[in-house]
C-alpha cells in the first residue's frame, strides 16, 4: 500500500501541519490507553490497582502475576489446546480454500460464479444460526468435549475467505502460464502446484495470519462444544479463571497479556500481510 | 480436453464443497427444520410445532427488547466506527510525519479477541478505580464517583457499543486507506492549483470517490454489529435485567442456558433473514459501483 501525498509541500514547517501532528498524537495516545492499561496491570499488585495506582510506571519489575499464571497448569494445557486448534484448522482452510480458488480461477463452469457467489457469503453470516444443528451433530458423533468440532467448523468456516483470496490472486495468474505447463505435459495438479504455488506465497502468507489470529482469539465454538477444563482453549479458559483471580486484576492482566501474546508478534512481524487481509476480503467481496 | 479439465474441476472443488456443505450449509437448512420443532437438546424425540416458535417469537417481550436493542448496535456500527475510521483515515491520507506508526496504533485493537477487549473495557468502567471514573473525578472535581456502567441497565448497552467501536474503528480505516489509495492524486493537484481550497476538495472529490470503500464499510459494520456476541458475554452477558441482550446473544441463552432449542433455532432463522437482507443488497451495491467504477 504506498501513501498518496495530497501536499506536495510535505517536510516544510506549517502550523497547520504541527496542529494535526499533535491531533494525531492526542488521538493515538487515547487509543492506546486501554492496552497500556492491561500490560500495565500485569506488572502491579492487586493492592497498587485498587489503590488507583494503575496509570504510573512501575519503579521495580514486579512479575509474581506472571509467575502465578506460568505455574497454573491449566494454562498450559489452554495453550496446547489452542496450538492444536489453530494450526490444523489454519492449514486444511487454506489447502481446501487454494484447491477451490484455483477452479473458480482458471476452470469456470456454467453456474459457478454463482456457486462462489454462495461460498463468499459464507463470510458474513452470524455463527449463531449454524450452533443447534451442528451441537447436534457432533453430539451424534461422540464428539463433544474433544477438540475435533472446533477444528472442523474453523476449516468449513475459512472457506469462505480462503477460496475468496486465492480465486482473486489465481485471476492475476496468467492464463499462458497455465497453458505452457499443460503443452509441456503437466496436468492440472502439476500447474498448480509446482507453477501456481510458488508465486502464490505472498496469498498464502496473508491466508495463515488472517486464519491464525481469528482462530486463535475464538471463543463462541469452543463455549459451546466444550465442558471439561482439559479441552479448553486459552479465551475460554481466560473466562473461566476470571472467576478463580476475580479480584486478582493484575494476574487477570498477565494472563490477558499472554494470551494475545501470538496475535500481538503475528500483528507485529506480518502487519502488511495482515491488513492486506482484511482490504482484499472486505473489497473484493 | 475438456473432459479432463471436467475431472479436475471435481477432484479440486470437491473438498471444500463436501467440508462446507456438511458443517454449513446442511447446518444451516437444517436449523429451519429445527425451528418448527420443539426439541429441547435431549430428547431423541420431538413434536413438529408449525409456526408456534414464530408466533411466540413475536408476542415474546424478551424478542422485542433484543430486536430494538439490536437496532441500536446497527445503528451506533452505522455512526462511530465508521465516522471516526473516516476522520482517522483523511487524516492519516495528508502525508502527516510519522503515519505508519500511527495506522500501527489504531490498528492494533483488531488483532485483539474480543475476550481481551471485553476484559480491557470491564476496567475501564470498574465503579471504583476504573479509568473513566477516575477521569470524571478529575474533570468534574466529584470526590468518589462510584457510577457502575455495566451494572445500570441505563449504561450498559452503550458502555458495551463503545468498546466494541474501539475495536471496529480500526478496521474501518484500513478500508477507507485503501480506497483513499485508489484516488488519482494527479486530480487532487489539478484542484489544487486551482486554488480548491483543501476542505473542499475533501467534501466534492475525495468523499464522492470514496463511496464504494463506504458501502463495503458500513456493511462490514452492520454484519459486525449483528454478530457481537464474545463481547457482550464477556461484558455484561446481556444483562443486568436483559438491557444489554441481542439477537445473537438471545438465541444462545435460550438455546444453550435454557435448553429451547426449537425456540433458539426459530430466533436464528430471524436473525438469518436479517443477515440475508444486508448481504443481499451489499452485493447488489458493490455490483453497481462496480458498473460505475470499472
Amino acid at each position: 500500500m504506498t501513501d498518496v501525498t495530497l501536499d506536495a509541500s510535505r517536510g516544510s514547517f506549517r502550523p497547520g501541519r504541527a496542529a494535526l501532528f499533535l491531533s494525531l498524537v492526542v488521538l493515538a495516545l487515547l487509543f492506546l490507553t486501554p492496552t497500556l492499561g492491561v500490560i500495565l496491570s500485569a506488572f502491579k499488585t492487586t493492592r497498587d490497582i485498587a489503590l488507583g495506582d494503575l496509570w504510573s510506571v512501575p519503579a521495580t519489575l514486579y512479575l509474581d502475576n506472571f509467575v502465578e499464571v506460568l505455574t497454573n497448569p491449566s494454562v498450559k494445557t489452554y495453550f496446547i489446546n489452542t496450538l492444536l486448534v489453530t494450526a490444523p484448522a489454519t492449514a486444511s482452510s487454506i489447502v481446501l480454500g487454494i484447491l477451490a480458488g484455483w477452479v473458480f480461477a482458471k476452470l469456470p463452469f456454467r453456474g459457478s460464479e454463482t456457486l462462489f457467489l454462495v461460498i463468499v457469503s459464507g463470510l458474513f453470516f452470524p455463527p449463531q444460526i449454524i450452533l443447534i444443528p451442528l451441537f447436534k451433530l457432533f453430539n451424534r458423533l461422540g464428539l463433544i468435549d474433544t477438540l475435533w468440532p472446533m477444528i472442523i467448523v474453523h476449516t468449513a468456516m475459512g472457506i469462505p475467505i480462503c477460496t475468496l483470496l486465492m480465486r482473486n490472486f489465481f485471476t492475476a495468474v496468467p492464463n499462458a502460464l497455465r497453458e505452457a505447463g499443460l503443452v509441456d505435459g503437466a496436468n492440472e495438479w502439476q500447474v498448480l502446484t509446482r507453477i501456481a504455488l510458488p508465486v502464490s506465497l505472498p496469498a498464502i502468507a496473508v491466508l495463515a495470519t488472517l486464519q491464525f489470529t481469528w482462530i486463535w482469539n475464538d471463543f463462541l465454538w469452543p463455549l459451546i462444544f466444550t465442558q471439561s477444563d482439559d479441552v479448553r482453549t486459552i479465551m475460554l479458559g481466560l473466562v473461566f479463571l476470571r472467576g478463580q483471580y476475580t479480584v486478582a486484576w493484575g494476574v487477570q492482566g498477565a494472563l490477558a497479556l499472554l494470551a494475545s501474546l501470538p496475535t500481538l508478534l503475528v500483528f507485529l512481524f506480518f502487519q502488511r500481510y495482515f491488513i492486506r487481509g482484511l482490504t482484499m476480503g472486505a473489497v473484493k467481496g | 480436453m475438456e473432459q479432463r479439465e471436467t475431472f479436475w474441476r471435481i477432484v479440486l472443488l470437491a473438498p471444500a464443497l463436501l467440508v462446507f456443505g456438511v458443517f454449513v450449509v446442511w447446518p444451516l437448512l437444517d436449523s429451519f427444520r429445527y425451528s418448527f420443532t420443539d426439541w429441547n437438546g435431549f430428547d431423541p424425540n420431538y413434536n413438529l410445532v408449525g409456526l408456534d416458535n414464530f408466533a411466540r417469537i413475536f408476542r415474546d417481550p424478551e424478542f422485542r427488547n433484543a430486536i430494538l436493542n439490536t437496532a441500536i448496535w446497527i445503528v451506533a456500527a452505522l455512526l462511530l466506527p465508521v465516522l471516526a475510521g473516516l476522520g482517522l483515515a483523511l487524516l492519516l491520507n495528508t502525508g502527516v510525519r510519522g503515519s505508519r506508526v500511527f495506522k500501527s496504533i489504531f490498528y492494533l485493537p483488531i488483532c485483539l479477541a474480543a475476550v481481551i477487549v471485553g476484559q480491557i473495557w470491564i476496567w475501564i468502567y470498574q465503579p471504583d478505580w476504573g479509568l473513566l471514573n477516575t477521569a470524571i473525578e478529575a474533570v468534574t472535581g466529584v470526590r468518589r464517583f462510584n457510577f457502575a456502567w455495566l451494572a445500570e441497565p441505563s449504561s450498559a448497552l452503550g458502555a458495551v457499543i463503545v468498546a466494541w467501536a474501539w475495536q471496529q474503528t480500526g478496521l474501518a480505516m484500513v478500508i477507507f486507506l485503501a480506497g483513499l489509495t485508489a484516488i488519482p492524486s494527479d486530480l487532487l493537484e489539478a484542484a489544487a492549483i486551482d486554488g480548491v481550497p483543501r476542505w473542499r476538495q475533501t467534501l466534492h472529490i475525495v468523499l464522492p470517490m470514496l463511496r464504494p470503500a463506504t458501502v463495503v464499510v458500513v456493511a462490514l459494520s452492520v454484519i459486525n454489529a449483528l454478530k457481537g456476541f464474545d463481547i457482550l458475554y464477556i461484558m455484561t452477558g446481556g444483562g443486568p435485567f436483559h438491557s444489554s441482550n441481542t439477537l445473537a446473544f438471545f438465541m444462545y441463552e435460550e438455546s444453550f442456558k435454557k435448553y429451547r432449542m426449537g425456540y433458539g433455532s426459530a430466533i436464528s432463522v430471524v436473525l438469518f433473514l436479517i443477515a440475508l437482507s444486508i448481504i443481499v443488497i451489499y452485493f447488489r451495491q458493490l455490483r453497481k459501483l462496480g458498473e460505475i467504477y470499472d
